[in-house]
């Protein structure tokens, strides 16, 4: 017969004195004589106990409670269950399994991703300053066609084709985000002091450094010098891990920054998207780039 | 002796076993009756010092909390290992498993689920998991990296909408959605303490982080080579590893703890204010972290910045479930037993007459193997 628990109902194994789920006394056990006190466990000093109490006369105060021991001694071959279930050894071995495991799939993983991504070996053919030296990106043919709407600010003028939005603008940049949530950031102004375009590129290089954990230059792309509408400068590709939020993706950001001749006006242009959609966006970004209207030269 | 707090007879030793109150202490080391100078759940310590293992794994005693640090300690250089030697995928996925595979550990260690282990830990756990998943997936629908990504023209620069939807806007509902698989557990009756509720909060928030982490990281798992110089990885392997996962399982614990004292009619301004600061200490952790990438400061501060709130948040925990245990622990019957903090053996009640620690956290192999012992009262008069 199960003993439902007075204060919190759990039932109860009627050979239980207490409830197993909160140890409140059950109904059981309150009628259970008392067991005979114990003393304290070998290697605590022995309580001080007085004389034996003799009955108080009437109308006096309460005796003080007799000395207590808070101890008890385990009867002779009682097996009180372990106060702990799992070895230390064992807790850990379990996270040292933990981390050979993990490491031993995560870098096959890491390596059959590797392998199925890059199956011919034909990124050293990309073309690396794509967005691109200047007259490339007028040429494509795949380029996502012009609404005609126009994006300006005091120092350039791009042209939003259908389906993107301006997502950012103020006096210096302009970033449109196309569909599919890529981006191109434009923007030029003046420099004081004059800056050289590898002096702007290499802001740009530190700037993305202290934004992502492993900006680094794309394998198989070359750092190269061109023009766009005019404006001269350098093209080169980072890839990095773009971490925001919980989420984190494998970005890739084609670059150009430029100057003009005695460096008071800088130019700069970056995509970004995921590494594995990079040559893509270069292309559909392509009539973008070959829109913008410099206003400072 | 006759406790000089509650008045009521009971064995004699430093604390009262019906109460928790110190015995014979001064003002000048705390106040007796609430000894906060000494944690219900680890008296060794303080109730306002931040430790991570005293606080979410309240069940372990003195010693075996030292062996789960030390096997912390060795994820953690496993994770940095992994780093150093570029295996960032790998180091990934550790990071993300540690501290959930400890709990689960602790959970085994302890027996919290007692005879249900698979209602409790899918309810909790695996609740979590698939709430990570549906919220992960959601807020990759509604937050686009690239969009907030801020212009690497001119150094810092503050996307206004990023940090709304990544400091407030997520984890509200992150909070919000977190708690659901611990409060519809099928058999939460069983379990009516707030240690209990703590306990499946945490187990359901870090069920969520593991799930957070990896579907968020998905792309990056994917897409990363095998191989990678190790570059400033460890400031992001840090949170994934520590922070991260205390955060997501800290908070969730402290609502899923309200939940269970408001269930047995004990809601009161401590229990609100731990929804509240669950809550606020979420959006500050999330708020800080962007703007603090944004601006392009230090990755140091940032782990600064995230450590100090996870350190609130835990004092707060452990404020919350300290007065809960000198609450609940009351109730308990006089049997021998062994205290699993000192490991004398003690006729008590609810606490341990010894060292103090409230024997409603004690394992559930401790608790079942109390043997009755009549009340000191009656034991006087045989």
């Amino acid at each position: 017969m199960a003993i439902a628990c007075p204060r919190c109902n759990t039932q109860n194994p009627d050979t239980n004195a207490f409830c197993q789920a909160c140890g409140t006394p059950l109904a059981s056990f309150i009628a259970q004589p008392a067991a005979p006190p114990m003393g304290p466990p070998p290697g605590l000093a022995p309580p001080v106990v007085g004389p034996p109490p003799s009955a108080p006369p009437p109308g006096a105060p309460p005796p003080p409670p007799q000395y207590q021991s808070p101890y008890y001694a385990p009867a002779p071959g009682y097996a009180q269950p372990p106060v702990h279930r799992t070895p230390w050894v064992l807790i850990v071995s379990a996270v040292v399994g933990l981390v050979v495991i993990m490491a031993g799939a995560g870098t096959a993983y890491a390596f059959l991703n590797n392998r199925n991504s890059n199956p011919s070996g034909s990124s050293d053919l990309l073309p690396s300053p794509s967005p691109a030296g200047s007259p490339s990106p007028v040429a494509s043919a795949t380029a996502t066609p012009a609404s005609g709407g126009t994006a300006s600010n005091a120092t350039f003028s791009v042209t939003v084709p259908a389906g993107w939005v301006i997502s950012s603008k103020d006096s210096t940049t302009i970033a449109l985000t196309d569909a599919n949530g890529n981006a191109v950031a434009i923007t030029s102004g003046t420099s004081n002091p004059p800056q050289t375009a590898q002096q702007n590129k290499d802001s740009l290089d530190k700037s993305l450094a202290a934004k992502a954990p492993d900006a680094h230059q794309c394998p198989n792309t070359k750092v190269t010098n061109g023009s766009v509408n005019g404006a001269p400068g350098i093209f080169w590709q980072m890839c990095f891990t773009l971490t925001s939020g919980s989420q984190s993706v494998q970005a890739a950001a084609p670059l150009f920054a430029g100057a003009n001749a005695d460096g008071s006006v800088f130019y700069g242009i970056v995509l970004l998207t995921l590494a594995s959609n990079k040559d893509n966006f270069i292309a559909e970004a392509a009539p973008v780039l070959a829109s913008i209207k410099w206003g400072l030269h | 002796m006759r406790c000089d707090h509650c008045a009521q007879d009971a064995p004699d030793g430093v604390f009262c076993t019906r109460c928790g109150a110190h015995q014979g202490t001064t003002l000048e080391s705390g106040k007796a009756k609430s000894r906060e100078h000494r944690y219900a759940a680890h008296p060794s310590e303080h109730v306002a010092q931040p430790s991570v293992f005293t606080t979410l794994f309240p069940h372990l005693g003195h010693n075996k909390i030292h062996e789960f640090r030390w096997a912390f300690i060795a994820g953690l250089a496993g994770v940095l290992l992994l780093y150093v030697a570029g295996l960032i995928t790998a180091a990934i996925l550790v990071s993300a498993f540690l501290v959930p595979v400890l709990y689960l550990i602790y959970l085994y260690e302890a027996q919290v689920y007692r005879d249900e282990p698979a209602i409790v830990l899918g309810f909790t756990i695996g609740g979590g998991v698939v709430v990570g998943i549906v919220v992960t997936l959601f807020e990759r629908v509604i937050y686009n990296p690239f969009q907030y990504f801020p212009s690497p023209f001119g150094g810092a620069g503050i996307s206004v909408g990023g940090v709304l939807i990544l400091g407030l806007l997520i984890p509200v509902i992150q909070e919000a959605l977190k708690p659901i698989p611990a409060f519809f557990l099928p058999n939460r009756a069983d379990f009516p303490e707030t240690v209990d509720g703590l306990v499946f909060g945490v187990a359901a928030g870090l069920g969520f982080s593991v799930a957070e982490t990896l579907i968020g990281f998905s792309n990056t798992l994917a897409n990363l080579p095998p191989h990678v110089a190790p570059g400033t990885w460890i400031y992001d392997l840090a949170t994934l590893a520590i922070f991260q996962p205390l955060l997501q399982g800290s908070a969730t614990g402290m609502i899923v703890a309200t939940i269970w004292r408001f269930r047995r009619g004990r809601l009161g301004g401590r229990e609100i204010g731990g929804v509240a600061m669950a809550v606020i200490a979420h959006v500050a952790f999330s708020t800080g972290t962007v703007l603090m990438k944004d601006a392009g400061i230090n990755p140091l501060f940032v782990l600064v910045w995230q450590a100090v709130v996870v350190g609130a948040l835990l004092i707060y925990i452990r404020y919350l479930l300290h007065y809960s245990l000198l609450e609940e622990a009351a109730h308990m019957g006089f049997a021998e037993t062994v205290c699993p903090n000192c490991h004398m053996h003690i006729v008590a009640s609810g606490f341990c007459p010894n060292c103090g620690m409230a024997l409603s956290a004690a394992p559930t192999s401790v608790r079942r193997g109390r043997r009755p012992r009549a009340e000191p009262a009656a034991a006087k008069k045989t």
